[in-house]
């Protein structure tokens, strides 16, 4: 393909293809892509409008050519995708209109808010992107996506496997956000950051309320800008478009005045459409943008920018944690959710990860860590490795644009790192160390934090990518170095012009009441110009501190967060602990575990729970206290005296006992308390997994171990695990009608097993007859009755 | 769009009067929806032909089987295929919920029930209001009575629920988001009489919690 011709000027595309195929004769409920290729005399026909209209860059006829929509059409991806191609081209011969390939959605919703993995998007993708440009495409255009993660692999996929240039257009409402509750300004800088060539919005909206959503996308992106918006809005009753194509034309043109310059129609549009809008651009130039560089990381739902103090939570992190090593051992990816949660609860803005461990694959954990994250936390990622190769499995996965942790001043790291932080878009932050060590001047630092901008520039790096960490050492040690610190902080800052990152609490290392130091040093650092504290967010005495900091600094507009955060406020006693937030006026007094289980109240049977440990084993709490209490909760529960969120409530209470004997026993090192190990699943075909959920939660909480499956679980996967983890009981929750063969051929293969586990099933259109009917061994009404058939196979 | 609480807590599996700290937490969650959420809804009215095969819905490639259409739609010229849902975003709130606090989730849950079936409602009153000169039937949806699931796949596609409204249909005939509801209601030029809702239609009859304890959840 010649220079990039898209850039600086004004490009027209085409309009809309199913609609016109309808005006020359697709049927009511035919596939518009495989009828188009039996007509082929049609499409080129509707191409050949197009061009004569003015379109520069036609779209061939292949959105949603992927093999799932193509499974039970007998044709394969490459035929399909070669034939729209080559019929695309045949009508743009001679006249230099560009082919692009029409990449759409997949039809299925990737994971977590479906079950299709994204390496199984981005394979189909792949396949697609290849037949592509096989077939002679020019470009891949990526269009109506509402999902930034499935934009993402089929970026990656067209980036990595052929040389076409990838445009990506999403749909948006007129909230600004996707369906999935993507924003434009998540979407613009992550799209930009894995190497897409041009971005914009398409279908969904019409041209006037694209045009302010079309002005916020260009004040984020230095890209080129695509608006192909519908003709208007459509009338629910026949699906008819309201606007005209001259008034479709001229409602374009604040399209263009906010930046756009690739223009066309999606739709409800035809080649009149196309024509009207080339006539009102012509002699019109694109616009100048302003792009406004920002430093920024984001997920989908949650941007960020760092336009202020934003905190870097730290708690996800092996490091002298010895409840979090053991999680890492012991594959417990709900525990280090737990800890993302708290931190996000707690008023964080980003998470740092770190799950280096010995013993621990970083490889295989990093990804699985960010997609279960990312599965429930909405707050940014920083990665933090030390291994290249884990950073990069974690960065494909991710969602959104990440930061990582860590680059330092020597060249190899820089080498090594760079590239990946270039590839995948994310910001990165350098330590000012190298060979040499930490130099003990706040100049040396700055010398290497240069070195560390310069190299990110030289791949192509933006600047306002780049943070520093001016590193933390401990003041009893060093002392003369707390100063240095503080210097470089505000040397990078002003200097270099950039964003620094810095973990504050090593500072107090080894000095009597260490918040105090840390706090001291923490606010002294964010008067230098500190951007990203590391922090316990968890700390109270530290989001105080810079919930106060910001109120001064003027970034907390009218003071607001920092009312919030104190409203009712009461002066500590004379001679009492320090300041903070009003706690929530205390319950009712709660003297026993078994009242504070009963009543379900997580913090007190917590603290409770530490008090009985002082005289008490675990084993007895357990076993004397802590199920006789959740049994008389599920006796209520059985007589209708009390409801399932109760009943929850109180396993959650159970769940603060256990996480406090669990510690015990890690801080102890011995041998961690078991009752018995069963499989839970929803079943393959399935997606309907809060049942299950709640199962786990219950049983979890009467000491027994859970191997959460997840949901849409093939039988094989159920099988494997079985025979893997010799597990005993295996419960099997399905949700509807049509996954009940789903469930019935699981039981089937663990049946056939040399030693099959006893299998209990659940899920609201079972009967027991129906159960038994399909070999199961038990059937489980609700959680209570799994905990019961717990206890028969398990004898405890 | 308002939430009924009633609803949502019934929905939750708190049939009978509930503790009246559920009620007022339901009523915390039931907010924080309401301001989170965007009712997100898509219809489509289509003249019907009758023939051997069942009602064809023209222009859809949908045609009904069975009796309970045939019965819901013996006056109606029109109908129409309605989809409401909760959207991916509550997908999103439940998944991060049942990471906090389960006993929470479960009202959510319900919550979220309740707003599927609001958001219906409020594609009915838009309905209503497009042909004021005719009442609609009671809403059915696939899987009702003798109406076959199956029909999912045709009515979200016959909607555009993909583009219009983010739903899909899996293998397994299961709507995601989760939270969603499709529909058919008919429009005739008489008031129309026929009830349909009960637990003589329904899939969950043999199982269901609340009929086990003597009560309907009236739905």
């Amino acid at each position: 393909m010649p220079s990039k011709f898209w850039r600086d000027r004004i490009v027209i595309l085409d309009g809309a293809m199913g609609t016109e195929l309808q005006k020359w004769g697709l049927p009511a409920g035919a596939d518009p892509v495989l009828w188009s290729l039996d007509h082929p005399d049609v499409l080129a026909a509707i191409h050949r409008e197009y061009i004569e209209a003015g379109s520069q860059i036609i779209y061939a006829n292949t959105f949603g050519a992927n093999a799932r929509k193509l499974a039970r059409s007998g044709r394969s991806v490459d035929q399909v995708v070669a034939g729209a191609v080559a019929i695309a081209r045949q009508a743009a011969v001679g006249t230099g209109v560009k082919v692009a390939l029409d990449i759409g959605p997949l039809g299925e919703l990737l994971e977590p808010l479906g079950t299709l993995t994204f390496e199984a998007a981005y394979e189909q993708f792949r396949e697609i992107a290849l037949a592509g440009e096989r077939a002679g495409a020019d470009l891949a255009v990526i269009e109506t996506m509402t999902d930034l993660y499935e934009a993402k692999a089929a970026l990656l996929a067209v980036k990595e496997n052929t040389s076409l240039p990838a445009f990506v257009t999403m749909s948006v409402e007129e909230s600004g956000r996707t369906f999935t509750g993507c924003t434009v300004q998540s979407m613009a800088r992550t799209l930009e950051g894995l190497g897409a060539d041009a971005i914009g919005l398409n279908c969904s909206l019409g041209p006037d309320q694209l045009a302010p959503l079309l002005a916020e996308l260009c004040q984020n992106t230095r890209l080129p800008v695509i608006a192909k918006p519908n003709a208007g809005l459509p009338d629910p009753a026949d699906g008819h478009y309201d606007m005209g194509p001259e008034d479709f034309a001229a409602a374009m043109l604040p399209c263009l005045e906010a930046g756009a310059a690739i223009l066309g129609g999606c739709c409800g549009t035809s080649p009149e459409y196309i024509r009207k809008l080339r006539e009102a651009v012509t002699g019109l130039e694109p616009v100048q943008r302003v792009y406004e560089p920002v430093s920024f990381v984001c997920t989908p739902v949650c941007p960020c920018r760092i336009d202020g103090v934003r905190i870097i939570g730290e708690r996800v992190n092996p490091t002298g944690k010895k409840r979090f090593q053991q999680a890492l051992l012991e594959n417990d990816l709900d525990y280090i959710l737990d800890v993302a949660v708290q931190q996000e609860d707690a008023g964080a803005d980003i998470l740092d990860v770190n799950v280096g461990y010995p013993g621990v694959d970083e490889r295989t954990m990093l990804p699985r860590v960010v997609k279960h994250l990312q599965s429930a936390v909405s707050l940014p990622l920083q990665l933090d490795s030390s291994d290249s190769a884990a950073l990069e499995a974690g960065l494909r996965v991710y969602n959104g644009k990440p930061a990582v942790n860590s680059v330092n001043g020597e060249p190899e790291v820089l080498e090594r790192v760079l590239p990946i932080v270039k590839k995948y878009g994310a910001a990165v932050v350098g330590l000012t160390l190298d060979k040499g060590g930490i130099p003990q001047t706040a100049e040396g630092r700055v010398a290497i934090a240069r070195r560390i901008l310069d190299a990110a520039l030289s791949y192509g790096i933006p600047k306002e990518d780049v943070w520093i960490d001016c590193l933390t050492l401990t003041v009893s040690a060093q002392q003369d170095q707390a100063r240095e610190t503080l210097k470089a902080v505000r040397a990078v800052t002003e200097e270099l012009g950039l964003k620094t990152v810095l973990g504050v609490s090593n500072i107090s290392f080894g000095l009597p009441n260490r918040p105090l130091i840390t706090q001291n040093f923490l606010i002294q650092a964010l008067g230098a110009g500190l951007a990203l504290p590391i922090v316990n967010p968890n700390q109270r005495e530290m989001l105080d501190a810079i919930a106060a900091f910001k109120a001064l600094s003027g970034e907390d507009g009218g003071c607001m967060a920092y009312v919030e955060r104190f409203a009712g406020w009461k002066a500590p006693a004379p001679g009492g602990a320090g300041s903070g937030p009003a706690k929530p006026a205390a319950s009712k007094a709660v003297d026993t575990l078994e009242d504070a289980i009963l009543r379900g109240l997580k913090e007190d049977a917590g603290r409770l729970a530490k008090e009985a440990l002082l005289t008490e084993d675990e084993f007895s709490l357990v076993e004397k206290r802590l199920i006789p209490a959740l049994d008389r909760v599920g006796e209520d529960y059985e007589a209708g005296k009390v409801f399932l969120p109760q009943l929850l409530s109180a396993a959650q209470a159970a769940q603060a006992v256990f996480e406090v004997i669990k510690m015990s026993i890690a801080e102890k090192g011995a041998a961690p308390m078991k009752k018995g190990r069963l499989i839970l699943a929803t079943v393959h075909g399935d997606i309907h997994d809060i049942g299950k959920n709640i199962v786990k939660t219950v049983l979890e909480n009467y000491g027994y171990e859970v191997v959460d499956l997840g949901k849409d679980v093939p039988p094989e996967t159920v099988v494997e695990a079985a025979v893997r983890e010799n597990i005993r009981l295996v419960g099997l929750s399905a949700l509807m009608t049509t996954t009940l063969p789903a469930m019935e051929e699981t039981i089937r293969q663990l049946k056939s097993l040399p030693h099959p586990p006893t299998v209990m099933v659940g899920g609201a259109v079972l009967t027991p007859e129906y159960a038994a009917k399909m070999g199961a061994d038990y059937y489980s009404k609700d959680a209570k009755q799994s905990v019961e058939i717990a206890r028969k196979v398990f004898g405890a | 769009m308002k939430i009924d609480i009633d609803d949502a807590l019934r929905y939750a599996g708190l049939r009978g009067a509930a503790p009246e700290e559920s009620r007022r937490e339901m009523e915390l969650i039931a907010g924080e929806l309401e301001r989170k959420l965007t009712p997100r809804f898509a219809w489509r009215a289509c003249e019907l032909d009758r023939g051997d095969a069942g009602i064809a819905l023209r222009g859809t490639g949908v045609v009904l089987t069975g009796t309970l259409a045939e019965r819901m739609l013996a006056d109606c010229r029109i109908a129409c295929l309605l989809i409401g849902t909760a959207g991916s975003r509550f997908d999103a709130l439940l998944r991060a919920e049942q990471a906090r606090d389960m006993a929470r989730a479960i009202l959510m849950d319900g919550c979220g029930s309740a707003w599927a079936e609001a958001v219906c409602d409020e594609a009915e009153r838009e309905i209503a209001a497009r042909f004021p000169d005719l009442y609609l039937t009671d809403r059915f949806s696939p899987g009702y009575g003798d109406l076959p699931l199956d029909l999912q796949a045709a009515v979200c596609a016959a909607l555009d629920a993909e583009r219009r409204a983010g739903v899909h249909v899996t293998d397994s005939l299961l709507m995601v988001p989760v939270k969603t509801v499709t529909a058919i209601v008919g429009l005739s030029d008489r008031p129309q009489g026929t009830r349909i809702r009960g637990c003589a239609y329904c899939d969950l009859r043999e199982t269901c919690a609340i009929r086990k304890g003597g009560t309907t959840c009236a739905v």
